[in-house]
């Protein structure tokens, strides 16, 4: 039976470093290759040992598929594609091509400079790395080869993140890392409606949290912010260009106005520049919000939002600045932290993620002293606020997404096993659910249609046979040759194509009888014999001296060694082979006196 | 085809949301796939929710967010959901359910039937919340059980749909420890222990029963405080002892537990009056807040009440706190019913932590700010 073998390599029961390979119809796809954030060893890296145990992954993978750009979906694939060795085609949406290297080389730089960690890859492999790489459309279907097929949808949970649908022959899967409920309702992700894949693969994750409303972490952000600039504070925003800032500035812009607030907000222009390149270049990807925004004014032409200059940091009074990088390791956020950690006034607000080694990590655990360059050390007396706006799917969404789809499988990872056996026997209730381990290989059969034309003159010729009607609940046997090619024809049709004559089997069969009469006589003793058992089939005494039942011919002629024995010949086309061996087998026993 | 994940910014930051900036320190708001009607502490971090739809319902034990429950390093937690603990599936709907102190075991009611579904909630090494058996009530009425239970060994289960089939139960044998022995047959609105063994069981009537397991003598009565047909009571254990009865017409009058008869003040609610079920009002007393008292079910909204400075003679009461989250949040413009808030409480010890729900599925859980206290 067919099969589609689906083996993680990590993220199986274990959350990081999300690797995922696929065997569909003799194709093999990787999905994701990220790095695991919590390991400083080799763990942090998927096995690939599994694949293949000396060399190179290129002979054993058709392509490799990448769904978004946080590191434990990516951060593995320079290693994988430079040091372990893999030179087919990656496939990645343009947003994650164009934000992927930035965020490698930030963390390879993070590990390697202020860590001081060997082996790890080099800048030039991510730059070799990212050469391999082809982007994707949405809803572009993209022909990896002549039998396999994939195709990216909208999944919402980061700019460029993408579901993916796999299809070789009649058999799919289709892989979503977090579907955003909003994807769901996009215009764009009707698609996933009854889609039916084979398999779908789903992180389980955040499949057991119920998420707090963005409204109620909208107010917790503007609560903080509000009562910091009411006290005289300075509010500092560290950001990833492409990441909540645009959203947050907008919100604050209507807050201000809402509000009557005097306080200056400023945006660094490096990250103006930035996120305007890139707002510009995926501007398809953005939700309405920030569109409208972008298209109705230049991103950046805010009432209440100005450029920031260097020398703003120490103008006194309150204001609000949103500053790169995101992590505090370097660059104008650092150098504001530096100047404002000192006052407990004010106030630094995280809205994401820290790598290990970075201040922003440093401070998010409750470090309050810490060390700079030239061994001074920093008092950090600010309030330190950690705030979660990343939009991933919840209990709730992952259901509904299961429902629309309606695979015939549905296969989660990412997530620890004890905990989900609530979630595994709710999804059981109306779909077969996996759960499989690193290393763990589910193979699921499924049964694949072919499908099959009919030339219209067989339909035709079946349709004057005569008999019933085609009924479902009694099917008709019916005759014809299957070309592999195109279509099911009659047998004459298939002959002339391929050039054959059409050949009739005939057996023939000699049957000793003792019988005294003439000739005539026994072939009309045959016949009446015949026709008194055989009640249904048409029975012929022909004037030529035979008897025909159906197609079979029966003679009969003297034994040339026994005078009072006959020998019947029987003679039948293969078409009436049952019939055939019947009769002779019946004439064997004799005749009735 | 616009976006429809959330509103767009302008009207997000409506009036409500504008004040909700001062008027709570915490607001959570989150959505359930189905709606409950029952909120249930199994923990200080863990609540019990379940569905009560008229077939398969799923019975969820959720933690509560963790930047709620942290207090000092509240502002280094981002963590802001709700996570399913533990998950399981009841045949029918849950319209009662109360936790047994002490152990890991829950007690439910269909409403339906006077019979008890009992469930093993689960520990660490699985998170599927499994049945464990079945107590059979004694009346034969249509209507649901009320449950109540406090700390005991071995455990107990107090429960019945009337006030004449009043009864104790050991879990682990379903031996009947204790009836009430009272002939009234008028269906119960609440049974609740007041001490380790007495209890007061309410009925729709406004009538109160307050017993002790400890003793066949009959309890005190103390009938209706007011003429109305149908009432709701809470009580708060010692030191306050106060037990308040609440009409559907909104009147509402506070006794105290050792003189159920005299009634230490009375007030009329700024509610709205229109028919009720039982099943539709919630009232409770607030457990760290001497004098205040909630209500959900009469108006879209949970009110909090500062009985403190009523007095003897009827007055006006407006509430101290409003919850309008549940109608302002709830989906507008699909012409259907309007969303009623279905439960809601207190948590047992931070002084202005409330959770509600309503019929939409939404489930909030928000810290208010005394709008006394400037």
């Amino acid at each position: 039976m067919p099969e589609i073998k689906v083996t993680p390599l990590g993220a199986g029961q274990d959350v990081g470093r999300s690797c995922i390979l696929v065997s569909i119809g003799g194709k093999n796809i990787m999905l994701d290759c990220g790095m695991h954030m919590g390991y400083n060893d080799d763990r942090r890296f998927p096995d690939f040992s599994y694949i293949t145990q000396n060399g190179r992954l290129t002979d054993f993978l058709d392509c490799v598929i990448i769904s978004h750009f946080h590191l434990d979906h990516c951060g593995a694939l320079p290693y994988m594609s430079e040091m372990v060795g893999y030179d087919g085609p990656i496939y990645m949406t343009h947003p994650t091509k164009a934000i992927c290297p930035i965020l490698l080389e930030d963390f390879r730089k993070i590990t390697v400079d202020k860590k001081g960690e060997t082996n790890f890859f080099t800048s030039q492999m991510i730059k070799d790395c990212m050469k391999k790489v082809i982007p994707l459309n949405l809803h572009q279907t993209v022909q990896v080869d002549d039998e396999l097929e994939i195709k990216a949808y909208y999944a919402g949970h980061v700019l460029g993140a993408a579901m993916v649908h796999i299809k070789v022959g009649s058999e799919s899967v289709v892989y979503t890392v977090s579907v955003n409920k909003f994807a769901l309702c996009h215009s764009g992700a009707a698609w996933i409606d009854k889609c039916r894949p084979d398999i779908l693969i789903s992180e389980s994750t955040y499949a057991t949290t119920i998420r707090d409303s963005k409204r109620c972490r909208e107010r917790d952000f503007l609560k903080k912010v509000h009562e910091t600039i009411e006290r005289g504070g300075k509010v500092l925003i560290p950001v990833f260009a492409l990441g909540r800032a645009q959203e947050l500035c907008i919100l604050l812009e209507t807050f201000w106005e809402r509000m009557n607030l005097k306080a200056p907000i400023y945006f660094s222009t490096g990250l103006t520049e930035k996120a305007n390149h890139y707002y510009k270049l995926f501007i398809t990807w953005t939700n309405q919000k920030i569109r409208k925004t972008f298209v109705q004014r230049n991103m950046f032409e805010f009432k209440h939002i100005k450029a920031f200059d260097r020398s703003y940091a120490d103008n006194p009074g309150p204001m609000v600045v949103f500053a790169t990088p995101g992590m505090l390791h370097a660059g104008q956020s650092l150098q504001i932290f530096k100047k404002w950690a000192g006052n407990d006034k004010n106030m630094v607000i995280m809205p994401g993620y820290c790598v290990q080694g970075t201040i922003g990590h440093k401070i998010l655990n409750g470090q309050r002293k810490l060390e700079m360059e030239g061994r001074s050390t920093l008092d950090v007396k600010l309030q330190v606020e950690y705030m979660s706006f990343s939009a991933h799917a919840d209990a709730k969404g992952i259901m509904q997404l299961i429902r629309m789809a309606e695979p015939r499988n549905m296969l989660l990872v990412h997530g620890e096993a004890a905990k989900m056996e609530f979630l595994k026997g709710k999804i059981e209730q109306e779909f077969n659910c996996y759960m499989p381990a690193n290393g763990e290989t589910v193979a699921v059969t499924t049964n694949p249609s072919v499908p099959v034309d009919i030339s219209l003159n067989l339909l035709k010729r079946e349709m004057t046979l005569g008999g019933p009607l085609p009924d479902p609940k009694k099917p008709r046997t019916m005759h014809g040759t299957l070309i592999m090619k195109e279509n099911l024809v009659s047998s004459e049709q298939a002959l002339k194509e391929l050039g054959l004559n059409e050949h009739q089997l005939r057996f023939t069969c000699r049957v000793q009888l003792q019988d005294p009469h003439s000739d005539s006589d026994t072939l009309h003793r045959i016949y009446t014999h015949l026709k008194s058992v055989l009640k249904d089939y048409t029975i012929q005494h022909l004037p030529d001296g035979t008897v025909m039942v159906e197609s079979i011919v029966i003679k009969v002629s003297s034994s040339a060694e026994d005078a009072n024995a006959k020998v019947l010949l029987l003679s039948w086309s293969y078409q009436d082979e049952d019939l055939g061996s019947y009769l002779s087998s019946l004439l064997k026993k004799g005749l009735p006196t | 085809m616009g976006e429809t994940e959330a509103v767009e910014i302008d009207d997000i930051l409506d009036d409500w949301f504008i004040e909700s900036l001062k008027s709570y320190k915490d607001l959570h708001v989150y959505q359930l796939e189905h709606p409950t009607q029952i909120i249930e502490w199994t923990s200080g971090k863990t609540v019990c929710v379940a569905g009560y739809s008229s077939g398969k319902n799923e019975i969820l034990e959720l933690r509560l967010p963790l930047k709620l429950l942290a207090d000092e390093k509240k502002s280094l937690c981002a963590e802001r959901d709700f996570k399913v603990v533990h998950g399981g599936f009841s045949e029918g709907p849950v319209c009662c359910l109360t936790h047994i102190p002490g152990t890991r075991c829950v007690v439910t009611n269909d409403g339906l039937t006077s019979d008890l579904q009992l469930w093993d909630l689960g520990a660490d090494d699985t998170d599927v919340i499994r049945k464990t058996g079945s107590l059979q009530g004694t009346s034969v009425s249509q209507a649901g059980s009320r449950i109540a239970a406090r700390l005991s060994s071995p455990p107990q289960v107090l429960h019945g749909a009337q006030s004449s089939s009043v009864q104790l139960t050991q879990l682990g044998t379903g031996q009947t420890l204790y009836r009430l022995e009272v002939d009234s047959t008028e269906p119960l609105s609440s049974l609740k222990f007041v001490s380790e063994t007495a209890f007061l069981a309410s009925c729709c009537d406004g009538t109160v029963y307050l017993a002790d397991t400890r003793t066949s003598a009959p309890p005190q009565a103390s009938p209706p405080p007011g003429e109305c047909a149908l009432w709701w009571t809470d009580a708060s254990a010692a030191p306050q002892c106060s037990v308040i009865r609440l009409s559907s017409s909104g009147q509402a009058v506070v006794s105290d537990l050792r003189n159920l008869g005299g009634a230490l003040c009375r007030a009329q609610l700024d509610v709205q009056t229109s028919p009720r079920k039982p099943e539709d009002v919630t009232v409770a007393w607030a457990p760290a807040l001497d004098g205040c008292f909630s209500v959900s079910g009469l108006s879209g909204l949970v009110q909090i009440y500062d009985s403190a400075g009523w007095r003897a003679e009827p007055q006006d009461a407006s509430p101290l706190f409003q919850h309008a989250g549940h109608s302002v949040s709830s989906q507008h413009g699909d012409g259907s019913a309007p969303v009623f808030i279905t439960t809601h409480v207190w948590h047992p010890e931070r002084p202005r932590t409330v959770l509600s729900a309503a019929s939409d599925g939404s489930i909030h859980v928000w810290d208010w700010v005394d709008p006394q206290t400037n």
